[in-house]
């Protein structure tokens, strides 16, 4: 009896004993590192990173280590949900972008190895898992990558480094006319944009002068909206339903509206300042205060300035600010 | 008897709810058997992740996941049992249509799982002063009966099961005092297909099967190979069956009898630790019949 009562016991304990042992425990794993899409997943701010990159389809590419490079690491510059905010996405409206542009977005964000903040110098660049560079601008005390402020740096994860920015970086890899073709078939959002600037810059000839060829300048172009078009249509008493109603201006003028759009060197909003451009034609235009990481801009037809509504996109021949206003020069 | 409810009614109350061990410490006789139906529900909006838990399940936000089980149990012969378990499995996100629309997915799905089989075979049943003693092996093999998918990307993230026939073999003690009091441990090994990871599985329990009612307080443990990966960890391809999943896991089990051969049987259960697995809570309530 005494014997048995032990081996009860014994079998008791040992059950007991292997149950209890066998509980997970998180100290068993709270000091590893999490991989960069946990880092996302995890953190509140990068719920709408989180939605994109499960829709860009990276959310898998970005929990492992990089195949592509010898330390396995990949370095992201993370968008916030305001960074998306600004250009009105979030977790719901993320459908409005095709998915292959989304998916170059995302790895535009991205570059091979860890590239810590003490590597980062105002003035070098950065190549892109996308193919573009990125470059890094100083403006005061701030730090940025093209036109996004780096707001926070060297987040560690398993797999890589995560800096925190304030704007999301578009870069199309086509030259400024192709980029706004590509908006227009609508290669970039589900919906076309930029109908009327495409239809403008071909009534007006000027597709020549903005496409990239060896040796040609590089721009910054001011891109009004289509509602911008059907806007000034209306303020001219027209009617711009379609972008050929465009054709109802004569091509010498809209020509030099669309000049007045235009001026050499790329210049992302970092490196834009209060005061006076020169465009290609026309007329100065005056940028506002730079706030929040924007400008607005006036022509000296315009009563009320223009915003940026997508500003900073990369072309292979100038940046595009995309504009809610046709800029109007002294007709 | 010393036990007389044990051999008509109590014996009722085993692992038909999701998550706890198939087979009990209790045998039946032979030519007795029972049938259970359950319907459990189960929700989480935390996930238990490496190396932290995250607050929303990912796209789906929410989950929740309902079903109804058909357990059997009979006994062949006063030392080997056969037990049959056959859930169907309603498994809902909360991802909002315009998310749903981005990715393809949906939030919901269902079907039938997996069929469970075990057979378990009293080794030693054997009195100790006014007490008992049993220790029972029990093997079984759990296969996918639906159609349903588990390779389905991030949608699998509400998939109802894993797509993987397993085999699990258990080992289990159980003492019994004579006035209703008991103790079970029980040790499991699971193979599995799919690349889902091999498991230990355990479980304690200790309660109290009375005349007038049952009731057990568990503690239950899943520890999966080294081989799974992390969700969103290195190796994390977007297959879910490939994770490794290890939980802890606590609840009650109740039983009162109702007429001589039936009884309501009812449960709550809650996951307290785990690794790639929701931070789920939730409850059953069924029918239990004996023959």
């Amino acid at each position: 009896m005494k014997n048995i009562l032990n081996i009860k016991s014994t079998l008791i304990a040992l059950f007991a004993v292997i149950t209890f042992t066998a509980c997970e425990s998180v100290s068993s794993y709270e000091d590893e590192s999490p991989s960069i899409a946990f880092v996302a997943v995890a953190n509140a701010d990068f719920s709408v990173l989180e939605a994109a990159a499960v829709r860009g389809g990276v959310a898998g590419v970005l929990s492992n280590s990089n195949p592509n490079d010898p330390s396995g690491a990949y370095t992201v510059f993370a968008p916030t949900n305001t960074a998306f905010a600004r250009l009105g996405l979030n977790e719901e409206t993320l459908g409005v972008l095709q998915k292959p542009f989304l998916t170059n977005t995302l790895l535009y964000h991205v570059s091979n190895g860890n590239l810590r903040s003490s590597n980062i110098t105002a003035g070098g660049m950065s190549a892109s898992a996308l193919g573009p560079q990125r470059r890094f601008i100083q403006r005061g005390s701030d730090l940025y990558i093209n036109g996004s402020k780096i707001l926070a740096t060297d987040v560690n994860a398993s797999n890589g480094t995560v800096h925190v920015i304030d704007k999301v970086m578009i870069a199309t890899g086509a030259d400024i006319v192709q980029s706004a073709i590509a908006l227009q078939s609508a290669n970039v959002f589900i919906n076309p944009e930029l109908s009327f600037l495409v239809e403008a810059v071909v009534y007006a000839g000027l597709a020549e002068a903005l496409t990239a060829s060896p040796g040609s300048p590089k721009f910054t172009v001011f891109a009004p909206t289509d509602q911008a078009f059907k806007d000034l249509g209306a303020a001219l008493g027209l009617t711009f339903n379609q972008p050929s109603d465009i054709r109802q201006l004569p091509a010498n003028v809209v020509g030099q509206v669309l000049l007045n759009h235009v001026f050499v060197g790329e210049k992302f909003t970092s490196e834009l300042n209060a005061g006076n451009v020169s465009p290609l034609g026309g007329d100065p235009l005056t940028l506002g205060a730079f706030t929040e990481g924007t400008l607005t801009v006036r022509g000296v037809g315009n009563n009320t300035p223009a915003n940026m509504v997508i500003p900073d996109v990369q072309t292979t021949n100038g940046i595009v600010h995309v504009i809610d206003r046709v800029l109007l020069p002294n007709l | 008897m010393r036990i007389p409810l044990l051999t008509s009614l109590m014996l009722l109350v085993t692992g038909f709810a999701l998550a706890q061990s198939p087979v009990s410490g209790f045998m039946k006789k032979k030519g007795e058997g029972s049938v259970v139906l359950t319907q459990f529900r189960e929700s989480y909006d935390r996930v238990f992740l490496v190396p932290t838990e995250v607050d929303g399940v990912p796209v789906f936000n929410e989950v929740t996941i309902s079903s109804t089980s058909l357990y059997g149990e009979f006994g062949i012969s006063d030392r080997f049992n056969v037990i049959v378990n056959l859930p169907y499995i309603k498994s809902e996100g909360n991802a909002s249509e315009a998310v749903l629309q981005n990715n393809g997915f949906e939030n919901e799905r269902s079907g039938i799982q997996d069929i469970k089989i075990y057979g378990k075979y009293s080794f030693l049943s054997k009195a100790v002063g006014t007490n008992q003693l049993d220790i029972i092996g029990s093997v079984g093999v759990e296969t996918p009966l639906g159609n349903y998918s588990a390779d389905e990307g991030l949608q699998s993230i509400i998939a109802i099961g894993n797509e993987s026939t397993r085999f699990t073999g258990f080992g289990i003690a159980q003492f019994m005092t004579d006035f209703g009091l008991f103790a079970t441990g029980q040790l499991g090994y699971s193979l599995r297909s799919n690349q889902v990871p091999n498991a230990v599985l355990s479980e304690l329990k200790l309660g109290y099967a009375g005349s007038a009612f049952y009731l057990d307080a568990f503690i239950s443990n899943q520890l999966s190979s080294k081989d799974g990966v992390d969700i969103l960890g290195e190796g994390f391809t977007g297959f879910f069956p490939a994770t490794r999943v290890n939980f802890t896991r606590i609840g009650l089990n109740g039983y009162v009898p109702v007429a001589k051969f039936a009884g309501i049987v009812g449960g709550v259960n809650s996951y307290i630790a785990g690794r790639n697995v929701g931070k789920s809570t939730g409850y059953y309530a069924g029918l239990a019949f004996s023959f």
